[in-house]
């Protein structure tokens, strides 16, 4: 929804034109800025696999497990991450290419940075989010705001998730099995606020999102079965990414 | 005893990297406005903050309490420092778990947890690095009209397909919260803009419903 209003707001042949202010919000300098972020998210990845998969090792998984969850992962994200460069894509009309790339690459999350950005610059005064109205002390205020805004869960992991999560081993240790309940209940919350909110779409008189909802809720399920009946063990990796992908074809189809 | 000391040295590490990555996230707008030689504009700036932290601040700690379990010690400490994390991360963790038939709070499943955590963020950073280098080809053929509805779903897709999983797998846990918010959101439509409280309210629910089912020998 939001990446449907941040087009709106930055008509395509805006794109083509390059202003001082985009000229310089798309400068070397800032690319680089944004590579070093970059090498830091890709270190800090790689740090914490190595761990992981020592640690596999030592309490003996095997090879293949751990393997086979970094190939299905990978798999699984590429269609999403798409979807997360093209916030990029449609912020750059607006603000240039590395800051946004940075933003989504750091703590970011599509419908955040849209909304983050609109907010600080109409903080600013601006009529709206475009690069013809943008001057450097926007720019700058954005940047901030855009990064200030979303810094809590981190700070809240930071004070209080080690206690978090001392308590709620305590109190699911004990019952393995109520944990297992607990997690799944926790996930299917989630999912289902989700797949609701294809019903706030409806009551507005648009029907693709429920349509791609159970259109790719169909082909997940027709997907379990043929891994289950055929004992097609291998597509288990392709199942979720190819349902998407049948999902987000109906919605071109319907248009 | 063991288990203990790896937790510890990941929650010791997993700190050290979020205090990089604040120093890191507040260095870029540092850096960008040394070289616009201008400052914010604090006014504007405190107004934006504020009205951001009005809805992040809540979904912070929301989030940090809702999605934290599903991610384990290293997946969450990865997570919460490179995002995305409900419309990705989280979903790309749970597959792997499934697919890898471990279970919740296990050290196995914190090691999956932590290399899918892993991967899919490697592969979010690459296809962006990709993109923004092929932009001006890539840009026309991801922008065109045709495929925008695609891309404006993207979401629903993720979630109809796990929807389709999971609800399907445990039915009775599924229905209440799944009930509560077609209904809350098809009364209420302009809820489903502060998905992270949504989220908080289902899972809240469902976890209710999971304990009476629980205690009563139901699930």
């Amino acid at each position: 929804m939001d990446q449907r209003r941040c087009r709106t707001l930055l008509p395509l042949e805006k794109r083509g034109i390059m202003s001082d202010f985009l000229a310089k919000a798309n400068s070397g300098v800032l690319y680089l800025v944004a590579i070093g972020v970059v090498v830091f998210i890709l270190a800090q990845c790689l740090f914490f696999m190595v761990r992981a998969y020592r640690e596999g090792l030592r309490i003996g998984m095997e090879k293949k497990t751990m393997w086979t969850a970094i190939t299905s992962s990978s798999i699984f994200s590429v269609v999403p991450s798409i979807g997360i460069l093209l916030g990029v894509i449609a912020l750059s009309g607006s603000l240039g290419v590395p800051l946004p790339w940075i933003r989504l690459t750091v703590v970011g999350a599509l419908h955040y940075e849209v909304m983050a950005a609109d907010i600080a610059v109409k903080a600013a005064g601006l009529p709206a989010l475009a690069a013809e109205y943008m001057t450097p002390q926007v720019f700058v205020t954005a940047a901030f705001a855009m990064t200030m805004g979303i810094i809590w869960g981190i700070v809240f992991i930071l004070l209080a998730y080690k206690q978090y999560q001392k308590k709620l081993k305590k109190s699911t240790s004990k019952d393995n099995r109520w944990g297992n309940i607990l997690f799944l209940s926790m996930f299917i919350g989630m999912t289902s606020a989700y797949v609701g909110s294809a019903f706030a779409d409806v009551r507005r008189g648009d029907f693709t999102s429920l349509i791609v909802v159970i259109v790719s809720g169909i082909s997940m399920y027709l997907f379990t079965v043929v891994i289950k009946k055929f004992e097609q063990k291998w597509l288990e990796n392709f199942s979720l990414a190819f349902s998407m992908i049948i999902g987000m074809t109906a919605a071109v189809l319907i248009g | 005893m063991l288990k203990k000391s790896y937790d510890d040295t990941i929650h010791f590490y997993g700190r050290l990297w979020m205090i990089a990555a604040l120093i890191i996230m507040f260095g870029v707008p540092t850096i960008i406005a040394l070289y616009f030689r201008t400052w914010p504009d604090w006014k504007s700036l405190a107004i934006g903050v504020g009205s951001l932290s009005l809805m992040n601040l809540p979904g912070g700690i929301i989030e940090v309490i809702t999605y934290s379990p599903m991610l384990g010690t290293g997946g969450t400490y990865l997570a919460f420092v490179t995002g995305n994390l409900s419309n990705l991360k989280i979903p790309c963790a749970m597959n792997a778990n499934d697919i890898t038939g471990t279970k919740f709070g296990t050290k196995e499943n914190e090691v999956i947890s932590t290399l899918s955590v892993g991967a899919s963020t490697i592969v979010t950073t690459l296809v962006i690095v990709i993109g923004v280098v092929c932009m001006v080809p890539l840009t026309p053929i991801l922008q065109a009209p045709v495929l925008q509805p695609a891309f404006d779903n993207v979401v629903p897709a993720l979630f109809g397909a796990l929807g389709a999983k999971y609800f399907l797998q445990s039915p009775k846990l599924a229905v209440a919260p799944l009930a509560f918010m077609i209904l809350l959101c098809f009364l209420v439509p302009s809820v489903s803009s502060q998905i992270s409280i949504l989220i908080f309210a289902a899972a809240a629910v469902s976890i209710v419903v999971g304990r009476i089912l629980y205690q009563k020998g139901k699930v």
